[in-house]
């Protein structure tokens, strides 16, 4: 057989073993509803959510709270991972700004950023801002992290080496600490993106005119608990996605690292 | 005389621990001559290593180091490197690393892959240019790590045991290819090395270190015709002569150093 060949039945059998346990579980899931062992008042059936599911992708409700959703979790993610990469890098290189700046981050880094939405409310008020800001401190801790940890150990004798064949300091910012600290960096975007959904969605859960979290909410309210799920369901199709897509870009960015030697994450 | 390319003067480095200052080095003085080969040998921790980073303007030190008659600020293309973890470019090609320092001095893309090519060829890696280095073994990457050094074109050369990581076969094949380099740029060149034959087969000068505080107690002249083969040269009177020499002397240093 040749390697093309080989590559896409392993590639065909990743999928299937991904997702075989999720089809087995929702199988268990709708026999268990067909027999009327559950309660569809109480957790609707399979079925029932992709009637919903079909029924939500074919209006516009569905879409335009998820593009919402989506603007706020993305906006927030790439300002708090851009201003996230630039505080790592100054923490890396002046000891005056990691002083300064270190104690504030180890005391903020297990703290649920949901937990400061009410005072975000009473600064900027409800709406894109709001979420946008609750997002943005988010992702802004997990990139200050892995950019300062990927910065920080990068071994001095590659910073001579660039040194003595002609970079200047700057450049050595820009050809040697950045690059080296590049999968640290996509280590850190990857955990923020994860949040991102999680923090946006909470915060419209909290409060919010509109968004999927506010959708989710509402027909958990109004006991539509099929089109709740199914709201759910649209969440982690865009979730997962986007983060197939971020490792995607790593890989082809990072296929000189170690960590691609053969095989797939 | 030749003319001095590398000078020391009283330079002296302590470090900084939690409790004490330790001086590592201590007053050295040294001056090589353009063209000099010199080997700094001494038993590990003499601060051989720390002394060739002050050279190359990586560290800070008491005293004063001058290249060509002007003192140093920081590093400088004027000096190349080579160290023993070798400390490629993991995100570049061999190809890129080589280029690095072409390009940094502004030369077009076409003449860097010319001379990165040229160079390619010299190391033997033919068809491993676009391989990155973890893809190489370790002799492969020393190579390049030498290889960009010398596409960097600089004037003396530093050498931090830069063949300490080989097996023994490959260690002769790059001591052949170093020595070949040398004699064919005669270009100037500090290398540490605990090695002491690999001292005596390269340099024209060997400097035997003191245990901390590093001091340069004993100096040795080496005059072997190159031109021979390398057994040779390896079994003639003279080459074992001062090889037993330098080895005296180094062990005895060794011995004085303190049990750890």
């Amino acid at each position: 057989m040749t390697t093309a060949r080989r590559n896409v039945r392993d590639r065909l059998g990743w999928v299937v073993d991904g997702i075989l346990p999720i089809a087995i579980l929702v199988a268990a899931w709708q026999l268990f509803a067909s027999i009327g062992a559950i309660n569809e008042a109480m957790l609707p059936s399979p079925y029932g959510i992709g009637l919903a599911l079909f029924d939500l992708a074919t209006g516009p409700e569905i879409r335009e709270n998820l593009l919402v959703t989506l603007y706020r979790a993305f906006g927030g993610a790439a300002l708090g991972c851009a201003c996230g990469v630039a505080v790592g890098i100054a923490m890396a290189r002046s000891e005056a700004f990691d002083a300064v700046v270190s104690p504030l981050v180890s005391a903020t880094y297990s703290l649920p950023k949901t937990a400061i939405v009410p005072l975000l409310i009473l600064w900027v008020g409800i709406g894109h801002t709001m979420a946008v800001l609750a997002v943005f401190l988010t992702c802004l801790l997990p990139t200050v992290v892995q950019t300062y940890h990927g910065v920080t150990a990068t071994p001095n004798v590659i910073v001579w080496s660039a040194r003595s064949l002609g970079a200047s300091r700057r450049e050595v910012l820009w050809h040697i600490l950045l690059p080296h600290a590049l999968p640290d960096i996509l280590t850190g975007i990857r955990v923020a993106l994860g949040f991102s959904f999680v923090v946006a969605i909470s915060a419209e859960m909290i409060a919010s005119t509109a968004g999927v979290g506010r959708l989710i909410f509402m027909y958990g309210e109004n006991g539509s608990y099929a089109y709740m799920f199914a709201a759910i369901t649209s969440v982690v199709i865009v979730a997962f996605a986007a983060d197939r897509l971020l490792l995607l870009l790593s890989s082809r960015l990072l296929s000189w690292h170690v960590s691609q030697r053969g095989g797939h994450s | 005389m030749m003319q001095e390319k590398i000078s020391l003067k009283d330079v002296s480095k302590a470090y900084d621990t939690r409790s004490t200052e330790v001086l590592a080095l201590d007053r050295i003085n040294l001056s090589v001559a353009d063209g000099e080969f010199v080997a700094l040998v001494g038993p590990s921790g003499c601060g051989k290593s720390t002394l060739l980073y002050i050279v190359g303007g990586f560290l800070d030190a008491e005293g004063e180091v001058l290249v060509n008659g002007a003192p140093i600020d920081g590093p400088g293309v004027d000096r190349g490197v080579v160290f023993q973890e070798y400390a490629l470019f993991p995100w570049m090609t061999v190809r890129k690393n080589i280029a690095y320092g072409p390009r940094q001095r502004g030369m077009t893309d076409a003449d860097c892959n010319n001379l990165a090519a040229r160079l390619i060829k010299l190391i033997g890696l033919d068809g491993f240019a676009d391989r990155y280095p973890r893809e190489l073994s370790g002799g492969m990457k020393q190579r390049v790590a030498i290889a960009r050094m010398l596409a960097g074109d600089p004037e003396v050369f530093l050498l931090d045991e830069p063949l300490g990581a080989l097996d023994a076969q490959t260690r002769e094949i790059m001591q052949d290819e170093l020595l070949r380099i040398w004699l064919n740029n005669k270009k100037t060149v500090i290398m540490v090395t605990h090695d002491v034959v690999e001292a005596v087969f390269l340099a024209s000068r060997i400097c035997v270190m003191s245990a901390r505080p590093g001091r340069i107690v004993k100096e040795f002249r080496v005059q072997l015709d190159r031109g021979r083969s390398r057994e040779e040269i390896m079994l003639s009177d003279e080459f074992n002569r001062i090889r037993n020499d330098v080895w005296l002397a180094v062990r005895e240093q060794a011995l004085l150093m303190p049990k750890q």
